[in-house]
């Protein structure tokens, strides 16, 4: 038994550490995921106008401020008791700004952050014994995802292709989030009541321009096969076995052209959706497709145990209509909230099921998983006590574990497209569930947020061009008296996932509580009271190191893949993890 | 006229004073000024090999991600330009901390640890910190631990060997976000490299003992510009470590981009409605935003003429009131930031001499409201 550490898990927002005692098959038989920041962040909210939290939660994250800046509005709009009355124009505007920050942050999480594994050595001295074909597909994910500054055996490699052209498109998509809010990260146009800046029609212009300067990478790098006809016969397809059909017909034509070529260059036809759909699975590539070798990701980072564990969507992206309902019902927002189950059956969403454990995190009370509202939160303050290998009965994370009715909850692009019964993804985790693989593995959670890239593009331009009209109403005035001893609940989802601000105001109308729970600490959550791990412990645990190629305890490439694929954001995860209901207390607590 | 943007164009602007600056500015017009620096580093070649290591400390990646946001030239055509080997930075890097039973294993180029390691014992290189630093709790500073240190002693390590610092964003210039008041910032303890909130003897390099120079680029996030433009002077030459106090303010602001006697207000796109006293009181509107709590006034930074993502656009273009991102003490000082304020604390500023720039800058339109201010009315 070896215990394999990754310290620091890089190429993640935050700091995280995952630790794993490795047999000597190289499956891991124990593991334990720590964030290793505390910030204290909400606590600065206290006592301050709770206008603020519009401003200043977005710097809870870099990546996905705009997220933040949503939770907070749609908590503030409840606050005032504005949300039925948030003109229509104002809520397509919001859409417009998540929608584009949610493909800049997938982007970058699949060429920036998740990509360059793909060029790690394992892979070269897997593929290139697999003679020209494996020659040819290394020499693909080599030069497609390598990173900058990258070096192997001691010889600078140049940035991949699909790397270098992925960095100026999100960059084109910050300007376009700039163009209607400001500056981006930190937008300064997001206000209870609507929205502080009319686009113009010379705006809406330009928005369209940046969207098909975007497309025009896609199709160039992303996706070859024609964007309308993926989205006809994936997202709008009539059944998700005929998703499927569609895009494992498609694969197999681009299998039978390039096998006896050895060609799988974009030009060939392979963007690098295809690529990633093909090579990435063993269920995919190997058995449906009959390549030669895969990177088997659909064996790794699956849940073994489907009663623990349940997918959760708290809704996001508002439908085009003036208003909206804070509590996030089912079919409220474009995204539906909702809970799917380890058995894939679908549930409606019920806030008040969730629950939050302290039991293995680095505070002083006991966990009791009642609803946080009723819980007291202490960081230690002894830096003896703050120490991460102690093991699994310790304490050992400055995460705490959310849970939904006691059941740990993946969250994000998987989750949201299970909740809306995507027809590509459902149907994907259909077919791996039935041929004896976790629906939710990391090949299905990275593809899963391809298709909600391309899903958002095809949404985006709707609302850009359709539902937005220029020169209409885009706020209410909000009245700040409404704010006294009221509450105010703002469900969302954020790249990541689930997102959730809760206010509370005190009768001069400040902040008495803002609690937040993230994306990042449902998905990286340590044990609770009942032992149970969190979503990415659980994947870990029983999961191989090395899914292909020669054990190696000092390469664990599986552990980065695994990691990685949640799309990690710690700084989310460490400071804003309170969640408090309609009746928080007007005791304050630590984080 | 040409002579003298010639002379401008050799003219190392780091080092002007405002008037310089604006006249410069005036003469070129904003973008041609804006890109000389740049057209600087397009043309640098041959410089030998610049080693940059970019460290995260208790931050949110903001800007690093507005880093990436950068124009002409982009990053990438940056550092290549500039030949600046990024050897580490936790966002991009290849690598990543590897353990076995406790020791670090494989080599620098997948061993992030590793790399840090041979890095700071070959020395030479400029250290970029992101973030702030807990001294908590009980000055241990475990609040945050990487790779089995503290940050603190990981700073603490990079910068002595680091040729000098920069401290990128409001978090690592004065602890920014982190270190606004509540009642846990005792325990956290939060600190900037050099500066803890506007005390330049409580930054976490004087609490280490370590004394390196240190320039600072605030805002949350900070500008790209004012980030690469910075790296740029230092690496091409453009600015000596001698000459680095020389270039910024008391709090360690390169002065061109942060000009103590400029601020956002002067070249808000919204600034006329200021001088005939036309303001928003409801968001959405288009004109003075003064009375939705704008800070612009007591914020010295170039926004306005440099506007942000490519120039788009800006805070207060887009309906939102300058928040004083880049100022010391921030966001405390800025708070509540949709109330009007009439003076709220930033070192060197009060309404008097807000309004007696404002008179100065609209000589044609006079500036009412300012001019009203100062008659005590």
């Amino acid at each position: 038994m070896v215990n394999v550490t990754v310290d620091p898990l890089t190429r993640i927002e935050g700091h995280q550490r995952i630790s794993a005692e490795v047999d000597a098959n190289g499956v891991i038989t124990d593991a334990q995921s720590s964030s290793l920041i505390f910030r204290g962040f909400e606590r600065i909210l206290q006592k301050h106008d709770p206008r603020d939290a519009a401003f200043l939660t977005q710097r809870i994250c870099g990546v996905c401020p705009i997220s933040h800046g949503m939770a907070a509005t749609n908590a503030l709009d409840d606050l005032y008791g504005v949300a039925e009355h948030v003109p229509k124009d104002a809520l397509v505007m919001r859409n417009i700004l998540q929608g584009l920050n949610m493909v800049a942050s997938h982007a970058t999480h699949i060429y920036v952050l998740f990509g360059p594994d793909l060029a790690n050595p394992a892979y070269r001295d897997v593929l290139t014994t697999l003679g020209d074909t494996g020659n040819a597909v290394w020499k693909e994910m080599v030069g497609r995802f390598a990173p900058i500054s990258y070096k192997m055996d001691g010889v600078a490699v140049p940035a991949g292709s699909s790397y270098l052209a992925a960095i100026p498109e999100k960059k084109r998509l910050q300007e376009a989030i700039a163009l209607i809010a400001g500056r981006m990260p930190g937008a300064a146009s997001l206000y209870p009541g609507g929205y502080t800046y009319p686009a113009t029609v010379a705006d809406i212009t330009k928005l369209s321009t940046y969207y098909l300067e975007v497309m025009d990478f896609v199709s160039k790098h992303t996706l070859k096969v024609d964007f309308n006809t993926w989205i006809e016969n994936t997202y709008k397809a009539s059944s998700p076995q005929k998703a499927v059909s569609f895009v494992t017909e498609h694969l197999q034509s681009l299998v039978d052209k390039s096998t006896t070529s050895n060609d799988f260059s974009k030009e060939a036809g392979w963007g690098d959706v295809e690529f990633f759909a093909a090579f990435g699975s063993e269920l995919v590539g190997e058995k449906l497709l009959g390549l030669p070798a895969s990177l088997k990701l659909d064996t790794i980072g699956g849940y073994k145990d489907p009663s623990k564990i349940c997918f959760v969507s708290y809704g996001g992206y508002y439908k085009p209509k003036d208003g909206y309902d804070p509590r996030s019902p089912a079919g409220d927002r474009i995204f539906t909230s909702g809970v799917v189950t380890g058995n894939l059956e679908y549930l409606k969403f019920d806030p008040d099921k969730i629950t939050e454990s302290t039991a293995h995190s680095f505070y002083s009370n006991s966990s009791n998983d009642l609803p946080p509202t009723k819980g007291e939160t202490v960081p230690f303050t002894d830096p003896d006590k703050i120490v991460f290998t102690g093991g699994s009965d310790s304490q050992y994370s400055w995460d705490k574990a959310p849970r939904y009715d006691g059941i740990p909850g993946e969250v994000g692009p998987l989750a949201r497209m299970l909740n809306i019964k995507e027809p590509l993804v459902t149907g994907l985790a259909l077919t791996f569930a039935e041929n004896g693989y976790s629906a939710a593995n990391v090949f299905t959670r990275v593809l899963a947020r391809m298709q909600e890239t391309a899903i958002l593009a095809y949404e985006l331009l709707n609302w850009v061009t359709v539902d937005y009209e220029p020169g209409g109403k885009i706020s209410v005035p909000i009245d700040l008296n409404a704010a006294k001893n009221n509450q105010g609940m703002g469900l969302w989802e954020a790249p990541r996932g689930a997102l959730g601000h809760w206010v509370s105001a005190g009768s001069d109308g400040k902040v008495t509580n803002y609690q937040c729970i993230v994306p990042g600490t449902w998905l990286m959550s340590p044990r609770d009271s009942k032992g149970i791990p969190g979503p990415l412990e659980q994947a870990l645990i029983g999961s191989k190191i090395n899914p292909v190629g020669n054990l190696d305890y000092t390469n664990p490439i599986g552990i980065y893949h695994m990691g990685r694929s949640y799309d990690p954001c710690i700084s989310c995860a460490v400071h804003t993890i309170d969640l408090t209901g309609k009746h928080a207390p007007n005791t304050l607590r630590i984080l | 006229m040409k002579n003298l943007v010639r002379t401008l164009d050799s003219v190392d602007f780091l080092k002007m004073d405002r008037r310089t600056f604006m006249k410069a500015v005036g003469l070129m017009g904003a973008s041609a000024f804006l890109g000389t620096y740049k057209a600087d580093i397009v043309k640098a070649l041959e410089l030998a090999e610049t080693k940059l290591v970019w460290l995260h400390g208790s931050e949110c990646t903001g800007c690093s991600e507005s880093l990436l946001n950068a124009g002409n030239p982009d990053i990438l055509q940056a550092l290549q330009k500039l030949n600046v080997n990024l050897v580490f930075h936790e966002t991009i890097c290849a690598q990543q901390g590897i353990w076995n039973d406790g020791k670090l294993v494989n080599t620098p180029e997948l061993n992030s640890e590793l790399l840090l390691e041979e890095t700071y014992k070959e020395g030479n290189y400029f250290l970029v910190v992101e973030g702030s630093i807990p001294n908590g709790p009980n000055g241990s500073g475990r609040y945050l631990v990487i790779g089995n240190k503290t940050f603190k002693e990981t700073l603490g390590e990079a910068a002595k060997n680091a040729i000098a610092v920069i401290a990128v964003g409001a978090c690592a210039c004065w602890g920014g976000i982190t270190s606004a008041d509540s009642d846990v910032a005792k325990d956290t303890d939060y600190r900037g490299v050099a500066f803890a909130k506007t005390d330049k003897n409580k930054g976490m390099l004087q609490e280490l003992g370590i004394d390196k120079p240190v320039i600072n680029i605030p805002g949350c996030p900070a500008h790209p510009d004012w980030i690469l433009l910075t790296l740029g002077a230092v690496i091409l030459g453009k600015i000596k470590l001698d000459d680095i106090p020389k270039v910024v303010d008391e709090f360690g602001r390169p002065k061109v981009y942060y000009p103590p006697d400029h601020t956002v207000h002067e070249n808000c796109p919204r600034r006329g409605y200021y001088d005939r006293g036309e303001f928003d009181v409801e968001v959405g509107g288009e004109k003075c935003l003064w009375k939705l709590g704008c800070k612009a006034p007591y914020s010295h930074a170039d926004c306005g003429i440099r506007r942000w993502n490519g120039s788009v656009s800006m805070c207060t273009q887009a309906g939102g009131p300058c928040i004083a991102c880049v100022e010391p003490g921030w966001p405390d000082i800025a708070r509540p930031l949709y109330v009007e304020r009439e003076d709220v604390g930033i070192a060197g500023t009060n309404i008097d001499t807000i309004a007696k720039g404002a008179v100065v800058g609209a000589a044609v339109v006079a500036g009412v409201h300012a001019v009203r201010r100062m008659k005590g009315e």
